[in-house]
C-alpha cells in the first residue's frame, strides 16, 4: 500500500468515525462485488445510504467532491444495486435510498469532513 | 404510490388524451420519464426537479418513474412538465388531489426552474379537445387562460406558479378564469390604415379586387413596375368583409398552435394578410419541418396571401400550393403520424409581364430576349395558373390619372358591398361549415348556384372554345356567383358569367 492509498484508508476511518458519531448504523465497510467496491453502507433513520469516500491532500486535483466523476456515479449505482438484488431484506423499513459522498479535504488542519447528502441518482 | 393526472398531446391541431402516471418506491434513487418522450420531455426532469425543491416541497430520495401512456403516442415539448410535477407531488403525499367524485382535472404547461408556470403553445386546440373528450377542467399558465376561456362547456383554471396549480388541483379547481366575452374580443378590431382612395385610377383593378375579396377567390396582378399592384394589395385589409365568430376561433387555433398569438389578444379578430418574402421555403410556405408547424399558406387562412414577384418563388414552394388552393388545407406527411391543417386562404399574387417589366407597355419598349421571355412564363404551371379565378393587368397610370386631384372611392363604401354580398353568402353556405364562395366544393355548386339558361349556354360555348378545364369551369361559375351576389341578384345571368369569363381570359402576353 503507497502513501495515496494508506491515506485513503484513513480518510474512510475519519468518514466512518464521522458518520457514527452523528448515530449512523454502518452495515457494511469497503464491501467488495466483484471487482469494485462500495466504501460504506449504512443506515440512518429510515434511510438507506451509500456512502462514497473521496479524500485530497491538496488542491492540485480539484476539490474531493469534484473527484466523484460520473464513471464513478455510475459504478457506485451498479454495485448498489447489486448489492440491494443479492439482500432484498435490506429494503426492509426503508422510505428512502440515497447516495451520499463524504469529502475529507485535508488542504485545511485539522482536515474538513463535508457531507453531501444525495449527491447523485441512479441517472446522473 | 401511485398517482395519475390527466393531459392532452397535440398532433397538429388534433389532441390526443395522455395519461400522466407517476409512481414512487423505496430504491436506489433515480428519476425516469418513459412513455416515447422526446428530448424536450427528456429534459423536463430537470426543470420538475428544480421548480419542485424551489417551491418548498420535498424531492425524495426514491425510484421515480413517470408514464405518459398510451406508450406508442409520441410526446413532444415542454407541456408536460406541469402534470408530470403534481403527478409527482400526489405519489408523494405533498398533495391531495381533491376532484374526488367530481371528475378529474386536465393539466398543461412548462415550468420555469423557480416554480414558475410559462404559457404552451396550441392552448386553445388543447381545450377544445378536452371538451370534446368530456374533460371537467384544464389547469393551466395563467398566460394561456383567456385563450382557454374562448371554449364553452369546460372549466379553466389559471394558476402563474407550481404553488398556485398544487392550490387548485387540491381544492379540485377553486378559482376559474371568466368565460371570455366573445363578442367584445370580436368587435375590438381596428380598422385598416390605408384606404383605397389612395390609388388613383385602376378602377378595373379595383372592380376586380372587389369581387374576388367578396367570394375570397385568387387574383394575380399582372403588370409592369410602379403600377401599383403592391400597393393595392396591401389595401386589401381595408375592404375585407369582418370575421364571423366561426372563423375568428379557427384562424385563432391556427395561430396558437404556431405559438404566434399576441399576448394581449386571445382572438385574432381581423382577418389575416400574409406577405412573404419570394426567397421563403417550401416548408416556409404550406407548412412542415421535423415536428410540423403551419406555413404561410395556413397562418393566411380565411385572410389574404399576398406573394409580390410571384414567378421568383421557388418552383417547389409554387408548385406547393396546388393542394391547398384547391382543398382548402395542407397535409403535411411524417414517417409515424400525417397532420392536417387548414388553409383556406384567398391568393393575391403580383408579377411583371415579363422580366424587365415593360413587355406590352404603350410607351415602353420590351427588352427582354425572347428565351428570358419563355422561361420566365413558364415558372407558373398550367395546373397553378388554373386555379387562379381572377387575371387582371395593372397598366401604368396614365398621366392624366397621375395629377388628377379626384380620390378614388373610399374602403368605407367598397366595404360595405363587399360586406352585403358576403352575408348573402354565408345565408346560402350555413350549414355547409363554409364561408364564401371560392370554397364551394363541386356538389355545393350545383345545389346551391342557380345559373339562367342563356348563361349556361355562354358557359357551354366558352367551354368549347376557349378549351376550358372542368375545375376552370366551375370556378369560372364561382365567381359569377360573387358578381351576382354583390349585385343582389338570386340568380347567376349571362352579364354575369360574362364578366367572370373576361377575369379568366388570358391576357396578351400570357403564353
Amino acid at each position: 500500500m503507497n502513501a495515496r492509498q494508506s491515506y485513503g484508508r484513513a480518510a474512510e476511518e475519519t468518514a466512518a468515525r464521522y458518520l457514527e458519531a452523528r448515530g449512523w448504523r454502518l452495515l457494511g465497510r469497503n464491501v467488495r462485488i466483484g471487482r469494485g467496491e462500495l466504501d460504506i453502507v449504512a443506515r440512518h433513520g429510515s434511510a438507506l445510504v451509500f456512502v462514497e469516500v473521496k479524500a485530497r491532500r491538496t488542491r492540485a486535483c480539484g476539490s474531493p467532491e469534484d473527484a466523484v466523476t460520473p464513471l464513478k456515479r455510475r459504478q457506485v449505482a451498479r454495485l448498489a444495486e447489486l448489492w440491494l438484488a443479492a439482500r432484498p431484506w435490506a429494503l426492509r423499513g426503508v422510505a428512502e435510498v440515497r447516495f451520499d459522498v463524504v469529502a475529507v479535504d485535508g488542504t485545511r488542519r485539522p482536515a474538513e469532513v463535508r457531507h453531501l447528502q444525495g449527491a447523485f441518482t441512479l441517472d446522473g | 404510490m401511485l398517482a395519475r393526472i390527466a393531459s392532452e398531446a397535440l398532433n397538429g391541431l388534433e389532441g390526443h388524451p395522455v395519461e400522466v402516471e407517476a409512481d414512487v418506491v423505496a430504491a436506489a434513487p433515480s428519476f425516469s420519464v418513459v412513455g416515447l418522450p422526446d428530448a424536450a420531455v427528456q429534459e423536463s426532469r430537470e426543470r420538475v426537479r428544480s421548480a419542485i425543491v424551489n417551491s418548498a416541497y420535498e424531492f425524495p430520495s426514491r425510484r421515480i418513474t413517470i408514464n405518459l401512456a398510451p406508450a406508442d403516442l409520441r410526446k413532444e415539448g415542454p407541456s408536460f412538465d406541469l402534470p408530470i410535477a403534481l403527478a409527482f407531488l400526489v405519489a408523494t403525499g405533498q398533495v391531495n388531489d381533491g376532484c374526488d367524485g367530481r371528475g378529474p382535472l386536465a393539466a398543461v404547461g412548462e415550468l420555469g426552474l423557480d416554480g414558475s408556470l410559462r404559457p404552451v403553445a396550441g392552448a386553445l386546440a388543447l381545450a377544445e379537445s378536452l371538451r370534446r373528450r368530456g374533460l371537467r377542467g384544464l389547469l393551466l399558465p395563467a398566460a394561456n387562460a383567456a385563450e382557454a376561456s374562448l371554449v364553452r362547456g369546460l372549466e379553466v383554471y389559471p394558476a402563474s406558479t407550481l404553488s398556485e396549480a398544487v392550490a387548485q388541483l387540491s381544492a379540485g379547481g377553486a378559482r376559474p378564469a371568466p368565460p371570455a366575452d366573445l363578442a367584445a374580443l370580436l368587435g375590438s378590431a381596428p380598422a385598416g390604415e390605408a384606404d383605397f382612395s389612395d390609388i388613383v385610377g385602376q378602377d378595373a383593378v379595383k372592380r376586380a379586387l372587389e369581387v374576388a375579396v367578396a367570394g375570397a377567390h385568387n387574383v394575380l396582378m399582372s403588370g409592369p413596375p410602379g403600377a401599383g399592384k403592391t400597393m393595392l394589395a396591401r389595401r386589401l385589409p381595408s375592404i375585407m368583409p369582418a370575421l364571423t365568430l366561426a372563423e375568428a376561433i379557427e384562424i385563432t387555433r391556427v395561430y396558437s398552435v404556431a405559438g404566434l398569438l399576441p399576448a394581449e389578444a386571445p382572438l385574432i379578430a381581423r382577418r389575416p394578410f400574409r406577405a412573404p418574402h419570394h426567397t421563403i421555403s417550401s416548408p416556409g410556405l404550406v407548412g412542415g419541418g421535423g415536428t410540423p408547424r403551419p406555413g404561410e399558406v395556413s397562418l393566411a387562412h380565411l385572410g389574404v396571401l399576398f406573394l409580390d414577384e410571384f414567378p421568383e418563388f421557388r418552383l417547389a414552394a409554387l408548385e406547393g400550393l396546388r393542394q391547398p388552393l384547391e382543398d382548402g388545407e395542407v397535409t403535411i406527411s411524417r414517417r409515424l403520424t400525417s397532420i392536417t391543417f387548414p388553409a383556406r386562404l384567398m391568393l393575391v399574387a403580383a408579377m411583371n409581364p415579363c422580366p424587365c417589366g415593360y413587355l406590352g407597355d404603350r410607351e415602353r419598349e420590351c427588352l427582354c430576349p425572347p428565351h428570358r421571355l419563355r422561361q420566365y412564363g413558364s415558372r407558373l404551371s398550367g395546373p397553378l395558373l388554373d386555379r387562379i379565378d381572377l387575371r387582371v393587368e395593372v397598366p401604368r397610370v396614365s398621366p392624366r390619372d397621375r395629377r388628377s386631384e379626384r380620390l378614388g372611392e373610399g374602403s368605407v363604401d367598397v366595404r360595405a358591398r363587399v360586406a352585403r354580398a358576403r352575408r348573402r353568402q354565408l345565408a346560402r353556405l350555413a350549414g355547409t361549415g363554409i364561408y364564401a364562395n371560392a370554397h364551394m366544393s363541386a356538389r355545393h355548386l350545383r345545389r346551391l348556384c342557380t345559373l339562367e339558361a342563356d348563361a349556361v349556354a355562354l358557359l357551354d360555348r366558352a367551354y368549347e372554345r376557349l378549351h376550358l378545364s372542368a375545375r376552370a369551369c366551375d370556378r369560372i361559375v364561382k365567381v359569377a356567383q360573387t358578381i351576382a351576389d354583390l349585385e343582389e341578384s338570386p340568380t347567376v345571368g349571362v352579364a354575369q358569367v360574362a364578366e367572370s369569363l373576361s377575369y379568366r381570359a388570358r391576357s396578351r402576353h400570357d403564353r
